[in-house]
C-alpha cells in the first residue's frame, strides 16, 4: 500500500526500474516496435514527471491537467478557473501551443526546478506575442512549459492547461499524452458537439486503465440542451465503467470560446469548489494522491511484461537474423570445401594452363591461374551466401531496420578482401616449398616456383591432378611431398576457414551494432518484481 | 401498386412478342416482383417488403434485366423466333433501345413530373444513359485492365487488388446512370451534416439531435428518377430512400443530383466509421462539413483529407455553423481551414482554377446555403463529377502503384554488361590460356621442324631424363567439368544483378530467376562445347615458307657434313689438302644453321600468333554464343515485358511520351 512518508527502499526500486526501462531499445523494425517505443517513451515519462518526483515529495501541490479535445476549450476553462487571462483562447484551432502550468506565487518553487516535467524548457517572461522569438535558437517549439502565477489559485493546487489530445500537429499529441500522464488529477474537457469522439474515449479508457484521479467537463453546452446532454454523457461513461467519475457541465455563454472572454464564476464554480477541496482537505488530498499513484504503480504490473515482451521479440528477431546468415555461411561453407576436394578450381584457365605445364607454360603462370580460380570460387561462394541471406531476410520483417539495409558498397568489395587472402595463402605456399627444397641435400634441387605450381596444383585439383603428386614424389621425394602437401592443405583450410569467418563477421557486424540481447527482458521483470516486493 | 400493375402490363406485351422460350426470364422477374408485393402486404420479411417506396425501384430494375435477358436470347436464336419484327424496327429507330424503353417507363412511372423538362433537359438523350467517359479516360482505364492483367503474374494479388477494384468501380459506375451526380455529405460527429442535408432538400429527412453519434446509416435522397441503381449500388436499404420537397424551381436547379448523409466518422461507434469508408468509395463527390471547434481535428485530416487529396475537383469543404462564430471571426477561421487544406496538398478552387470548392454557411440560419446549393447545382448540370472522380482514383491507384512500375534511373542491359559477361565466360571456359597453349604448341613444333639436328638430339634427350608431368594421362581420360563452375555462376549473377539494378523488385527478381533458369546446364553445355571447339580442325596450318626452311636447314646440315668429310679425307691423306674451301663450307654450315633456326622462329612468331589467336576466338565466341542463347535472351526478354508493363504505366498515368 502506498502511504504518502518517503521511503527510501521503493524510490530506490522505482529508480532502478525506472533505469531499466530507459536502457530498453527496440532497433528492429517488427510489427509491434513502434508500440514499444511509444510505451517505452510514455512510461519513462510517467515515471520521470509523475511517479518519482510525486513519491519523493509528497507534499508538493497537486497538479491538475486539463485535457481534451481541440476547441473543447480548455484554454477558457483554466482562464476562468484562474480568474483572469493566463493562456490564450481563440477561435483558430490548434489554440494552445505551449503547455501553461498556473499556480499559487508560494508554489511557484515546486515547479520552477526540474522536479516535474524535467524534459521541458522553463520559460519565465509571459509571451508577448507568439512565443517563438522567446525560445533560444534550435529549441524546440513544443517542449516549453510556460509557468504562471496567480494569486487567486489556493496553494497547494497547481493548473496545467495541456495542447490538444487529438491536434493536427503530431508532436503536440505526445506532449499532451504526456502532460496527462503526469497529472495527480486528470481533468478531460469535452463538449456538447464531442463528447462521443473516439479519441477522447481512448483517453478515458486510459485514466480507467490507470486508476487515476479523474474529472470530466462537460463544456460549452447550449442551454437548451444541457439536461438532454448531460444525460447522454453520464448514459456514456456509466456504460464505459466511469459511471463514478465527478461530471461538471459548463454552459455555452456568449463569452465562451470566441473572444477569449472569462466564464463568469458561477459558471466554473462547482469545478472550482470541487479542486480546491481536493488541494484543502488533507484526507481527500491523501486519497487523490494515493489513488493516482497507486493506479501507476499497479499499471506497471501490465506495462512492465508488455516491454519485456517486446524486448523478447526483439531477441527472437535477431536471433532469427543471425540464424539466417549462420545457416547461408556454413551451408555455402560445406559447398565450397566440397567443390575444393572435387577439384573444382582446376577448372577452365587453371584446368588449360595445367594440362600445357610444363612445356608450354610456366610455373608462375599455372599458379596464377590457380589462384584467380580459387579466388573466383571464394568470391562465388561467399556473394551466393549473401544473396541467401538476403533472400531469407527479405522475409523477415526484422531486416528492414536502416542499418542493416543500407550497405556502403563504396567500400572495398568482397573481391579485393578475397584476392588478398588468397595471394596470401600463395606467397606462405612458395616459402613452406622454398623451405622443403633448402632442405633437400641435392645439387640438383628443383626450382621452387615448379614445386609450389605442383603442389597448389595437388590441393586443389583434386582426382584429376593425381600426375601432380607423383610429380612432387618424385622431385622431392615421397615424404617430402607428402610433407608438404599437408602443410599446404592445413594452410588451405586455415585461410579458406578465414575467408568465410570474415565476410560472416562482417554481414553480422552491423546486426551486432544494434545491441539486441536477452538481458532487458530478464531485467526488466526483475526490476518490476523487486518493487513489488518493496510496496 | 399501380407501377406494379403497369409493368405487369409491359411483360405481357413483351410475352405475346416473342416466343414462350424468351419469355421465361420475363416470367421469373414477374414473379420476384409479386412476391415482393405479397411481402410488403403481409408485412412479413423487413428486406423484401421494407417500404413501399421500393417498388418502384424494384419494378425499374427488374424491366432493365428482363429486357437485356429477352435482347440476348432474341440475338441467339436468330431471325426465326423474331416473330413481332415491327416491334423490332419501332425500338432500333429510337436508337439505343433498351434507353429509349427504360425513358419511357421513367416517365410513365414519374407520373406528375412534366414531360417538357425532360426533353428539354435531355436533349434528345434518354435520362438514364449510362455514363459515357471521355476518350482520355476511357484509354487510361483500357491501359489499367492491360496493366493488371500484365502484371498479374509478377505481382501478388494484394498489390493489384485498389486497381482491381478502381477497375470495377469504373466499370460500374459506367453502367449506371450518367445523368445523376451521387454527392456524400461526410463530416465529423455534430457537425451538421444532417442539418446541412435537410436544408438542401427543403424537408427534415435525416434525423438531427443533441444525441451523439446521431445518423446511424447512410441516407439517400434523389432531385430526379433513374437514380435507383445508383443507391442501391451504396447498399442503401429502400427504406432509407428519400424525395425533397417538391419545388419546381428547386428541382430546376438541382436536377441529377442524389446526395446521400453519411454517419460520422470520428465517433466511439467503429461501424459508423466503416459506413462512411465504404461509402466514400463508392460516390461521386463529397461535401466535407466541418465547424468551428472541430475544423482542425487530426482524425478528419490524416484520415481523410490527406489521402484524397487527389480528389479535390470533387470535393467540396464547407464549414457549417458559422453562426457560432462572432463577426470576423468566421473570415479567420475560413483562412485558417484554407490554410490546413493547403498543407494536406488539397488543390482549392480558387479563381477559376479546378480544385475543392471551401465555403462558410450556417446550415441552422440558412445562411450560405443558397451558395452551396448554386454551387452544387452548376457542378451536378457539368455532370463530370463521376469521371473526374474516376479519373482520380486511377491517379492515386497509379501512384500506390508507383513503387512496383517505376524507376528512378534508366534500365536495360547495357553493352558492357553484355561484353563483360562474354568475357566471362571466355574466362570460365578458358579460352585465354587455351590460345596461349596454341600459339605456344605450334611454335614449338615450328622450332622443333626448323631447329638443328644437333639441337633436336639434346632435346630429346633432355626430355627422356625428365620425369613426365601429368600431361599424358590426363589427354587420356575423359574430360569432366573442364569449365570453370564457380565462373559461370558468378558470370549469370553478376549479369542478372545488373540487369535488375534500378528495377522495381518484383520485376528485378523476374529477371533473376529467368537468369538462373537459363544458368541451368549452362556449364555442362560450355564443357561440351569447348571439347568440340578447342582447336581449330586438322592439322595446324603451315606457311608457304616452311619446307624452303627445312630445306634450308637440311642444307645447312649437309654442308658441314660435306665439310666436315672433306676435311677427314685431307687428314687421311686420300684428298688434295686445301684447308679453306672445307672449312669455309664447314664454318657456313655451323653458323647458318641456328641462323636458318633463329629466322625461322621469328618468322613463325606472326603464324604462331594467329593459330592462337584463332583458337581463342573461337572458343570466346562459341562461349559467348552458348550464353547469350541461354541467359542474355531471356533476361532481354523479360526486361523486355518489363518495359512494356512501364509503358502501359506511363499510359495509366496519363503521360504518352517521356517514360523513363
Amino acid at each position: 500500500m502506498v502511504t504518502l512518508d518517503v521511503r527510501p527502499q521503493l524510490l530506490d526500486a522505482l529508480s532502478a526500474l525506472r533505469d531499466r526501462v530507459a536502457a530498453a531499445r527496440f532497433p528492429l523494425p517488427l510489427p509491434g516496435a513502434p508500440r514499444a517505443r511509444a510505451n517505452r517513451d510514455e512510461l519513462l515519462a510517467q515515471l520521470d514527471d509523475y511517479l518519482v518526483p510525486r513519491l519523493r515529495q509528497p507534499e508538493a501541490p497537486l497538479l491538475a491537467v486539463v485535457g481534451g479535445s481541440t476547441g473543447a476549450g480548455k484554454s477558457t476553462l483554466v482562464n476562468s478557473l484562474v480568474g483572469r487571462r493566463v493562456s490564450e483562447a481563440g477561435v483558430l484551432r490548434p489554440t494552445t501551443r505551449t503547455p501553461v502550468l498556473v499556480c499559487h506565487p508560494e508554489d511557484h518553487h515546486w515547479f520552477s526546478g526540474m522536479r516535474v516535467l524535467p524534459d521541458l524548457t522553463r520559460v519565465w517572461v509571459p509571451q508577448q506575442d507568439g512565443g517563438d522569438d522567446l525560445l533560444l535558437p534550435g529549441e524546440d517549439p513544443t517542449r516549453v512549459l510556460r509557468v504562471e502565477t496567480a494569486d487567486t489559485l489556493p496553494p497547494g493546487l497547481a493548473l496545467l492547461d495541456a495542447p490538444d489530445v487529438d491536434s493536427l500537429v503530431a508532436d503536440n499529441r505526445t506532449l499532451a499524452a504526456e502532460l496527462i500522464c503526469a497529472a495527480d488529477i486528470w481533468v478531460m474537457v469535452t463538449t456538447a458537439a464531442r463528447y462521443a469522439d473516439a479519441v477522447p474515449w481512448h483517453l478515458l479508457r486510459t485514466a480507467k486503465e490507470y486508476d487515476a484521479t479523474l474529472v470530466t467537463v462537460l463544456d460549452r453546452v447550449p442551454h437548451q440542451v444541457v439536461s438532454e446532454v448531460s444525460r447522454q454523457y453520464a448514459a456514456l461513461l456509466t456504460k464505459a465503467g466511469l459511471g463514478d467519475v465527478p461530471r461538471f457541465t459548463v454552459p455555452e455563454l456568449p463569452e465562451s470560446a470566441w473572444g477569449g472572454g472569462l466564464l463568469p464564476a458561477t459558471a466554473v464554480a462547482p469545478l472550482r469548489t470541487w479542486l480546491v477541496h481536493q488541494a484543502q482537505d488533507p484526507a481527500s488530498r491523501q486519497h487523490t494522491l494515493a489513488r493516482t499513484a497507486r493506479g501507476v504503480l499497479d499499471s506497471l504490473k501490465a506495462r512492465m511484461p508488455e516491454l519485456a515482451g517486446a524486448a523478447a521479440a526483439q531477441y527472437a528477431a535477431a536471433l532469427r537474423l543471425t540464424a539466417a546468415v549462420d545457416g547461408a555461411y556454413d551451408s555455402e561453407h560445406a559447398r565450397v570445401r566440397g567443390r575444393l576436394q572435387a577439384g573444382a578450381v582446376l577448372a577452365g584457365d587453371a584446368l588449360k594452363r595445367w594440362r600445357a605445364f610444363p612445356l608450354d607454360c610456366s610455373a608462375a603462370e599455372l599458379l596464377d591461374a590457380l589462384v584467380e580460380s580459387l579466388a573466383a570460387l571464394l568470391l562465388c561462394a561467399v556473394t551466393a551466401a549473401d544473396e541467401r541471406v538476403d533472400e531469407a531476410w527479405r522475409r523477415e520483417p526484422a531486416a528492414g531496420a536502416p542499418e542493416l539495409t543500407g550497405r556502403d558498397p563504396a567500400l572495398e568489395t568482397p573481391e579485393h578482401r578475397i584476392g588478398l587472402a588468397v595471394r596470401r595463402w600463395r606467397r606462405e605456399l612458395e616459402e613452406y616449398a622454398e623451405e622443403e627444397v633448402r632442405d633437400l641435400e641435392r645439387s640438383v634441387a628443383p626450382d621452387p616456383e615448379v614445386i609450389a605450381a605442383l603442389v597448389a596444383t595437388a590441393l586443389l585439383g583434386g582426382r584429376r591432378a593425381r600426375t601432380a603428386g607423383e610429380g612432387l614424389a618424385e622431385r622431392l621425394g615421397a615424404h617430402g611431398a607428402l610433407r608438404l602437401r599437408d602443410r599446404g592443405g592445413r594452410l588451405l583450410t586455415e585461410h579458406l576457414d578465414r575467408v568465410v569467418h570474415a565476410e560472416r563477421e562482417r554481414r553480422l557486424a552491423p546486426l551486432d551494432a544494434l545491441d539486441v540481447h536477452p538481458e532487458p527482458q530478464a531485467e526488466l521483470i526483475a526490476a518490476l518484481s523487486v518493487l513489488q516486493k518493496e510496496r | 401498386m399501380t407501377a406494379v400493375t403497369d409493368q405487369d402490363h409491359t411483360d405481357h406485351t413483351d410475352r405475346a412478342d416473342h416466343t414462350d422460350h424468351a419469355a421465361h426470364p420475363a416470367d421469373h422477374a414477374e414473379e420476384a416482383v409479386s412476391e415482393g408485393g405479397s411481402g410488403e402486404d403481409g408485412g412479413g420479411a423487413p428486406v423484401e417488403g421494407g417500404a413501399s417506396g421500393a417498388v418502384e425501384v424494384v419494378e425499374t430494375e427488374g424491366v432493365v434485366e428482363t429486357e437485356e435477358v429477352v435482347e440476348v436470347e432474341e440475338s441467339v436464336e436468330g431471325a426465326h423466333a423474331r416473330v413481332g419484327d415491327d416491334s423490332c424496327g419501332r425500338t432500333d429507330s429510337s436508337g439505343a433501345w433498351d434507353d429509349g424503353l427504360i425513358a419511357r417507363r421513367v416517365n410513365e412511372t414519374a407520373g406528375g413530373e412534366p414531360v417538357a423538362v425532360v426533353e428539354a433537359r435531355g436533349a434528345g438523350a434518354p435520362v438514364a444513359a449510362p455514363l459515357a467517359y471521355d476518350g482520355a479516360l476511357r484509354s487510361r482505364l483500357d491501359a489499367l485492365r492491360e496493366l493488371v492483367g500484365l502484371s498479374r503474374t509478377r505481382l501478388d494479388s494484394r498489390t493489384l487488388s485498389e486497381a482491381g477494384r478502381v477497375l470495377d468501380e469504373a466499370a460500374a459506375r459506367r453502367r449506371l446512370s450518367g445523368q445523376h451526380t451521387v454527392v456524400a455529405i461526410a463530416g465529423a460527429t455534430g457537425s451538421g451534416k444532417s442539418q446541412l442535408f435537410n436544408a438542401l432538400a427543403g424537408v427534415t429527412i435525416s434525423e438531427t439531435g443533441v444525441r451523439r453519434p446521431t445518423t446511424a446509416a447512410p441516407i439517400a435522397c434523389s432531385w430526379s428518377d433513374g437514380s435507383a441503381s445508383l443507391i442501391e449500388r451504396l447498399g442503401i436499404p429502400p427504406r432509407l430512400r428519400r424525395r425533397p420537397l417538391q419545388s419546381a424551381e428547386m428541382e430546376a436547379q438541382l436536377r441529377g443530383l442524389v446526395l446521400v448523409d453519411l454517419p460520422d466518422h470520428d465517433s466511439a461507434a467503429v461501424q459508423h466509421r466503416e459506413q462512411v469508408d465504404r461509402v466514400l468509395a463508392l460516390v461521386d463527390a463529397v461535401i466535407w462539413v466541418v465547424d468551428p471547434e472541430k475544423y482542425a481535428d487530426a482524425v478528419l485530416h490524416e484520415r481523410y483529407l490527406r489521402p484524397m487529396a487527389g480528389h479535390a475537383e470533387v470535393m467540396f469543404v464547407v464549414l457549417n455553423q458559422i453562426d457560432r462564430l462572432p463577426g470576423e471571426a468566421t473570415d479567420q477561421v475560413l483562412d485558417d481551414l484554407r490554410r490546413l487544406l493547403d498543407e494536406d496538398g488539397i488543390a482549392l478552387g480558387e479563381y477559376g482554377e479546378p480544385g475543392a470548392t471551401v465555403l462558410a454557411l450556417s446550415a441552422l440560419t440558412g445562411d450560405g446555403v443558397g451558395e452551396l446549393r448554386e454551387a452544387l447545382g452548376q457542378f451536378v448540370a457539368e455532370r463530370g463529377a463521376p469521371a473526374r472522380r474516376i479519373s482520380a482514383d486511377v491517379d492515386a491507384a497509379a501512384w500506390r502503384l508507383r513503387p512496383v512500375y517505376a524507376t528512378g534511373r534508366r534500365t536495360g542491359l547495357s553493352e558492357e554488361a553484355r561484353d563483360e559477361f562474354a568475357v566471362r565466360l571466355a574466362d570460365a571456359v578458358g579460352a585465354t590460356a587455351a590460345g596461349e597453349a596454341a600459339e605456344r604448341a605450334w611454335l614449338r613444333n615450328a622450332n622443333r621442324a626448323c631447329g638443328t639436328p644437333w639441337l633436336r638430339l639434346w632435346r630429346w634427350y633432355q626430355v627422356r631424363l625428365e620425369p613426365v608431368t601429368g600431361r599424358l594421362p590426363l589427354r587420356a581420360q575423359a574430360e569432366e567439368e573442364a569449365t570453370a563452375r564457380q565462373r559461370v555462376e558468378q558470370a549469370v549473377r553478376t549479369v542478372a544483378d545488373r540487369a535488375s539494378a534500378g528495377l522495381p523488385a518484383p520485376w528485378a527478381q523476374a529477371v533473376r530467376e529467368a537468369a538462373v533458369r537459363g544458368s541451368q546446364g549452362l556449364p555442362e553445355a560450355l564443357d561440351e562445347l569447348a571439347a568440340r571447339a578447342g582447336l581449330p580442325p586438322g592439322r595446324p596450318p603451315r606457311p608457304g615458307w616452311w619446307p624452303a626452311a627445312v630445306l634450308a636447314q637440311a642444307s645447312m646440315t649437309l654442308l658441314q657434313i660435306v665439310g666436315g668429310l672433306w676435311l677427314v679425307g685431307q687428314i687421311v691423306g686420300f684428298m688434295a689438302p686445301n684447308l679453306g674451301v672445307p672449312v669455309l663450307l664447314m664454318v657456313a654450315g655451323i653458323i647458318g644453321g641456328p641462323l636458318v633456326e633463329w629466322s625461322c622462329r621469328i618468322a613463325a612468331r606472326g603464324p604462331a600468333r594467329r593459330y592462337g589467336m584463332e583458337a581463342e576466338r573461337r572458343l570466346r565466341e562459341a562461349a559467348a554464343g552458348c550464353g547469350r542463347a541461354r541467359v542474355l535472351d531471356p533476361v532481354a526478354a523479360e526486361l523486355l515485358r518489363y518495359r512494356e508493363v512501364r509503358e502501359q504505366y506511363g499510359r495509366v498515368l496519363g503521360v504518352e511520351a517521356g517514360v523513363r
